[in-house]
Order: structure tokens, then C-alpha cells, then sequence
């Protein structure tokens, strides 16, 4: 007869081997009964909104041609970033490809997460028909280097979607007529901007001039910021180094920040906090005339509203036009094995094809990148939003891609931040703004 | 008996008592003690979220975070949050308990909603709470529109959204409070409050020396326990106003900032360690007040 000390014992290293046995690695993907090969498959990992289906629909003709099967994983936007750099932590990936924001590219180079492309991309497609803004942008670290850490997947930048009924109403019109002594129009610039979006600001009416990005908790109030700053003659650094002092703190950018302080006035309730789903909801509801906002949420609006509404590009100051960049591109983890990442480069290879952008550019806010399809008359003709977003192509600028980027953007949503509710006077936060990126800059050696 | 027989059967007891015990101690080892350790261990590196690279810098990461105003702001904002998210915890639960405390009809029912907003998820409930809370389609200013009352922007204002959150929270765990101090209340002899009847006590002499003495120290561990709860406070904070809001950053959302999105696991790790000196004092100052209560009221 057994002690109960054994007894005790005895279920003690049972437990610990449960234990030890669910705490194991999974076991490796085991051939199929009869020696059969496993299938092929490549797994994307995207955030989740409409251009991810449309991608899953494109993989699923890539599975007809070559029998690899494309799962296209979508991800909350809002936790996006912290799984997959968390998932860059584990010796292999979960994903095969990320499709990744154009701002971690820098990251994705230099802590060699991303696969390099550079040898191998030119050997699928021409370089020459990638639009040069998305290939700087969202493919090439450091910036026009030439190094390719990625290929482009969407390409996206802020565009204006408006209410093309109120702007066309005689009422309306003569109205506007009469208070600002011009017609009303698509505002070509941001002063006109502004004079429309205060015309139709009626809060008692429940009708609002303007929504515009200005979220703290990822990078909304950077990304809308940015197309006044750049067309206000502001800068994040200067054009040809990562200095700071000087370059951002100017008068070109107080003066941009200033205005967007008015602009966000001209808006629904709460409007100095708005992520770019609440842009939408706020036009999607019928109460607001103008928003800024991606390309990539207005094939949704002109889907429910037909031609009640219009697009445009952003608008300009004193002559100079930029838009915010959005887009991601496809690049290829480092923490798998060399057998997924020819499947990777396959899919990739497949993917550039101009047959392949032909029909991407017909999914649910698939925009290309591909320089000879943004100039056709066709794809211009084929949806409102898509002469503007060719145009913003050509106009687009991206914040900083370095790898401590996500530091810069902490303090610059922080500082605009408080610039923008009034917490802090303008020059003073840009001054501490330039300060604080200078320090995170030379920290990372990168000044 | 033999002292050998004596000495093997002793021997087995405390083998026994290891084998009991051991299981436990392995688990608080390896979740516990060496997570501590560990991250001790990374706040003095450069180690980051990701690559491998990860090297010694000695105290460079505890130089930043004591001269970080980002770190002093966050402590700030935190020890208000507590002070004051506890504080009133603390008042309208022992008010509350003290309402529920006598036998009325429905008390049960009354109960049992009462306690709700601290049994559900903190993170949905600031999910809802931002959407109650929402400047422009929320409920609250909807309502407030309808009866043409201002309709202020409760978690976009620089100078309510802090106070938005310290109301959501004192919403969700006044009930804990009251709670806690409903058994306090139970538990309090019924002959005391004879005798003081007996000795026509004033009702307010009666809360001072009898109500208030004998409840203190169950809710002082209220108290402790909320306090060291609200020091973390993050779900909240993550639901309605992001980490990165200088008016609202708490110290654990300014942790996820650095750690997850700057990718910085050593400077956060340094924050970590000095956060837990932080509430190991508290707790400590804490525990021993309420020690001494303890054997005031023993005495």
C-alpha cells in the first residue's frame, strides 16, 4: 500500500507535468496522414476596416493561381502597433507579412524585422512605376535611400469630402454670397476653409462647419495638423537633417496651429478630440459640410450618400498644397522561416502586378501606388474620390519614420495637444516640443 | 515509542509539509519573486521591446525618471486621483451603508443594484462611460441639451476631464465601500447602542464613540485596498482619454506609453521599481495605522 506521502508526492509531479506539458512549445505542424504535403498558406496581419476584405478577396484569387492559401488577419486599430512589435518579440512571427503603418518602417529596418527587399524587388517589378512619394515614404529607410524594407499596399493621404448638396443650394449660395462677397465653393484654401466652415456652423441647428482629425491617443491630431503646418511653412526638421530647433519652432507653425485652433471650433461638440472614425461619424450622420479625412473612408461615404457629396484635395496656403500621408505597406518578417518568406515574396511579386492593381483599385478602398494606373484617365474616371486622391498622391508628406518615431510622436500629440486646448501658448510648446525631440533624437543618434 | 520512529515520523511531516507548501512556493517564485527581480535587473539596461541589443547604463534610466517632468506630472495626477477618488469613495459608501444598514422592504433588491457598477469589467465600463460622456451624441448631454442646460465637453475639456474620471470611478466603487462598511456596521454588538440609549448618548456622540471607532478599521482596509487599486488606475484612463493626455496620464498609463508604444522596457522597467518603492511605503504606513487602531480598540 502506497504512503500518502508518495500519494502526495506522486500527484505533486503529475500536476507539474500538466503543467510543464501546457507551458510547452506547440508541436511542429506534422505532415498529413499518407505522407501528403501540408498546404501552403501565408498568413497578413492588417488592422481591421474594409481594405483588409478587400485584400482577403485578392488572396483568394492568388489561391487559385498558385494553390498557396492568403489569410488575412485583421487587428484592432487601436492595439495594432503593440501586437505586432510585441509579436516581433517571439523567435517566430504569427504573421508572415505585416502590413504595417508607414511610420514604423525606420523601426522595422534597423531592429532588422523587416526583411530587406532592395536585392529582390527590382527583380519583380519596376521600380519606375511606384509613385516616388509612396516608395520614400512607405517602402524606402531611410527615406529616397533606395533601401527597400517594404512594397507598397495602400497608399492613402488626407483628402476633404464635403456636402456637395449644401454647397450647391441657391439658398445657401446667396447667403454665402452675400455675407463673404464670393460664391461658395470648394475651398481652394485653408482661409476659405475656414470662411465656409463658419458659414455653416448653426450648433442650434445641429449643423456643423467642420470635422476635422484631432485624437491624443495615437497620432489623429499629428496627422491632421501636419497638412496646415507644412502649408504654412512649418517643418518637423529640416529638409536635409533631423534638427529640430529652429525648423519647427517658427512662425510658419504657430501660425498653422493657431488656425487649426479655430478651425476645431467650427465643429460638432467635442471636435478638439476626434479619431478618424468619429470624422466620419460626423459627416455620416449628415450634420457636418467638410471633413478631413483618409482617402480610404470615402468610397464608404460616397456609397451612402451618391452624389450628395463631393472630394477634394486638401487645401492650400499662399500657394502651397501638402497632404498628410496615410498607407501602409507589405513587408515581409524576418522571424520566419526562409520556406514562408519565398511564399511571402511570391504573394508580394503577385500582388504588383498591374493586372493584380487593377483589380485592387476595384476593392472597397484599395488605392494603388502604381504611378502608370494614378495618371490614367480610367482610374480617374471611375469614382469621384479618385482624380483628388491621384492628385494628393503627388502632394503627400510624411511625419517622421525614424525609429524612435513613436517617442516624437508621444511628445508631438502632447504639445500640440496642449497648444491646440489652449494649456500651454503656442511658440512656449513648439520651444519645448523642439527640445524634447532634439533630446530623443540625439539619444537615439540620430542628431 | 522509539526516538528513531519519533525522529522518521518527523521526518515525514516535514517532508509532507514541504510538499504542500513547495507547489506554492515554486509558483510564487517563478511568478512573483522572479518577474520582480527580472524587471529590477532591466532598469538599469537599455533593453527595448524589440532587438536583442541590451546593455548596462547604470542608473541612467532612474536619473531620467526622477528628472522627468512626465514622471512627476503622472505622480501628481495619480496621488490626486486617489486622494481625492478614495476620498469620496469612502464618504458616500459609509453614507450609503449607513442607509442600508437598518431593515426596510426591498433592502435586498436595493442591495443587489447597488452593488452593480463594481461588479462589472472597468474597461467596458469606460467604454460606456465615454460614450455617455461624449461631448456631441453622449446621453448626458443630450439630456442636458433637451432641458437647455450648457453642455460641457466632460472628457475634451482640459478642465473636466480629470474630474470625469475620478467620477467614473467613484461611481463604479462607492459600492465596494459600502459594502466593506455594511459588515462593519453588522457586526457592531446591539447592546452597545442599548447602553449608549441607556445613557441618552446624543445620535451624534453615538456615530463618534461607538459607529465610527468600531467600523475604522474595516474600512481602513477598504481604504488600503481601493488605494492601492485607484495607484493602478488604468483601464479608465485607457478608455475615455488614451495614455498620452497630459491632463489625465496616471502613472500606469504613462508605464504603457513608455513599455508598449516607445518600446522602451528598460526605462519603464525603472519607472516600475520606483512606482512599487511608491506603494510599498504607502502600504506600509498604511497597514501600520490601522494596526495600531487595532489594538486601540483591544485596549
Amino acid at each position: 500500500m502506497r504512503s500518502p506521502l508518495s500519494r502526495i508526492l506522486s500527484l505533486v509531479v503529475a500536476t507539474a507535468a500538466v503543467l510543464l506539458g501546457a507551458c510547452s512549445k506547440d508541436p511542429a505542424p506534422s505532415s498529413a496522414p499518407g505522407g501528403a504535403t501540408t498546404p501552403q498558406s501565408i498568413t497578413l496581419w492588417w488592422f481591421q476596416w474594409a481594405p483588409a476584405d478587400g485584400l482577403q478577396e485578392l488572396g483568394r484569387e492568388f489561391q487559385k493561381e498558385t494553390g498557396i492559401e492568403v489569410k488575412v488577419e485583421q487587428i484592432p486599430l487601436g492595439s495594432y502597433q503593440e501586437k505586432v512589435f510585441l509579436e516581433f518579440g517571439a523567435p517566430r512571427t504569427r504573421f508572415d507579412i505585416v502590413i504595417g503603418d508607414s511610420q514604423w518602417i525606420g523601426r522595422g529596418a534597423t531592429k532588422k524585422l523587416y526583411l530587406d527587399l532592395t536585392e529582390w524587388l527590382p527583380t519583380v517589378v519596376d521600380l519606375k512605376t511606384i509613385h516616388p512619394r509612396a516608395a520614400k515614404y512607405l517602402c524606402e529607410y531611410p527615406e529616397g535611400s533606395g533601401k527597400w524594407f517594404a512594397a507598397p499596399c495602400e497608399t492613402d493621404a488626407v483628402g476633404l469630402a464635403y456636402r456637395k448638396d449644401w454647397f450647391d443650394d441657391p439658398a445657401e449660395k446667396a447667403a454665402f454670397q452675400q455675407r463673404f462677397g464670393r460664391p461658395l465653393a470648394v475651398p481652394q484654401t485653408w482661409e476659405e476653409f475656414k470662411d465656409v466652415a463658419t458659414f455653416f456652423q448653426r450648433p442650434d441647428a445641429k449643423r456643423y462647419g467642420c470635422s476635422l482629425p484631432s485624437d491624443r491617443s495615437y497620432d489623429g491630431l499629428t496627422m491632421g495638423v501636419q497638412n496646415l503646418l507644412w502649408a504654412f511653412g512649418g517643418r518637423w526638421h529640416a529638409e536635409t537633417s533631423n534638427k529640430v530647433k529652429g525648423e519647427l519652432d517658427t512662425p510658419g507653425s504657430v501660425a498653422a496651429i493657431e488656425f487649426y485652433k479655430q478651425l476645431v471650433k467650427l465643429g460638432p461638440n467635442g471636435a478638439e478630440r476626434m479619431d478618424y472614425g468619429q470624422v466620419l461619424e460626423s459627416f455620416t450622420n449628415g450634420s457636418t459640410a467638410m471633413i478631413l479625412n483618409y482617402f480610404a473612408f470615402f468610397p464608404g461615404i460616397h456609397a451612402q450618400f451618391g452624389d450628395k457629396v463631393g472630394f477634394a484635395v486638401v487645401p492650400a496656403h499662399e500657394g502651397k498644397r501638402v497632404a498628410s500621408l496615410g498607407g501602409q505597406g507589405l513587408s515581409i518578417s524576418t522571424h520566419i522561416p526562409p520556406a514562408q518568406q519565398e511564399l511571402s515574396k511570391k504573394f508580394i511579386a503577385w500582388f504588383l502586378q498591374r493586372k493584380v492593381q487593377e483589380q485592387w483599385i476595384t476593392k472597397p478602398a484599395g488605392f494603388t501606388a502604381n504611378s502608370d494606373i494614378l495618371k490614367s484617365p480610367e482610374f480617374r474616371a471611375k469614382a469621384p474620390y479618385n482624380g483628388p486622391f491621384a492628385e494628393s498622391v503627388d502632394s503627400m508628406q510624411d511625419f517622421w519614420n525614424v525609429p524612435v518615431f513613436n517617442e516624437l510622436l508621444t511628445v508631438t500629440q502632447r504639445y500640440v495637444g496642449m497648444a491646440v486646448d489652449g494649456e500651454m501658448p503656442t511658440e512656449e510648446a513648439l520651444r519645448q516640443l523642439a527640445e524634447e525631440k532634439e533630446r530623443i533624437l540625439k539619444e537615439a543618434g540620430l542628431l | 515509542m522509539s526516538t528513531t520512529a519519533t525522529a522518521t515520523r518527523q521526518r515525514g511531516g516535514s517532508a509532507i509539509a514541504w510538499a504542500l507548501v513547495g507547489p506554492t512556493l515554486l509558483l510564487l517564485i517563478a511568478f512573483n519573486v522572479f518577474p520582480l527581480l527580472y524587471n529590477v535587473a532591466l532598469s538599469f539596461t537599455n533593453r527595448e521591446l524589440v532587438g536583442d541589443e541590451s546593455r548596462w547604463v547604470g542608473t541612467a534610466n532612474y536619473t531620467r525618471v526622477f528628472g522627468d517632468p512626465l514622471f512627476a506630472g503622472a505622480l501628481r495626477r495619480t496621488a490626486l486621483f486617489v486622494l481625492c477618488a478614495v476620498g469620496a469613495e469612502l464618504l458616500l459608501g459609509f453614507a450609503l451603508a449607513l442607509a442600508l444598514v437598518r431593515d426596510f422592504r426591498l433592502k435586498r433588491t436595493v442591495l443587489a443594484v447597488v452593488l452593480v457598477p463594481m461588479m462589472l469589467s472597468p474597461a467596458v465600463m469606460g467604454l460606456y462611460w465615454a460614450l455617455i460622456l461624449n461631448g456631441n451624441y453622449g446621453v448626458l448631454n443630450q439630456i442636458l441639451g433637451a432641458v437647455d442646460l450648457p453642455q460641457p465637453q466632460w472628457l475634451t475639456d482640459r478642465d473636466l476631464k480629470f474630474w470625469s474620471i475620478v467620477v467614473i470611478d467613484v461611481w463604479m466603487w462607492t459600492p465596494f465601500m459600502a459594502l466593506i462598511a455594511l459588515a462593519g456596521l453588522s457586526a457592531i454588538p446591539p447592546h452597545l447602542y442599548e447602553a449608549a440609549e441607556i445613557d441618552r448618548a446624543s445620535r451624534w456622540r453615538v456615530f463618534a464613540r461607538i459607529t465610527l471607532p468600531m467600523t475604522a478599521p474595516l474600512l481602513g482596509l477598504a481604504v488600503l485596498l481601493r488605494a492601492t487599486d485607484a495607484l493602478k488606475q488604468f483601464d479608465i484612463v485607457m478608455a475615455t482619454a488614451g495614455p498620452n493626455d497630459a491632463a489625465t496620464q496616471t502613472l500606469s498609463t504613462l508605464m504603457y506609453q513608455v513599455v508598449f508604444r516607445d518600446g522602451k522596457i528598460g526605462l519603464g522597467s525603472a519607472f516600475a521599481c520606483v512606482v512599487l518603492v511608491v506603494v510599498i511605503a504607502l502600504a506600509t504606513v498604511f497597514t501600520r495605522y490601522l494596526d495600531h487602531l487595532r489594538r486601540a480598540r483591544e485596549a
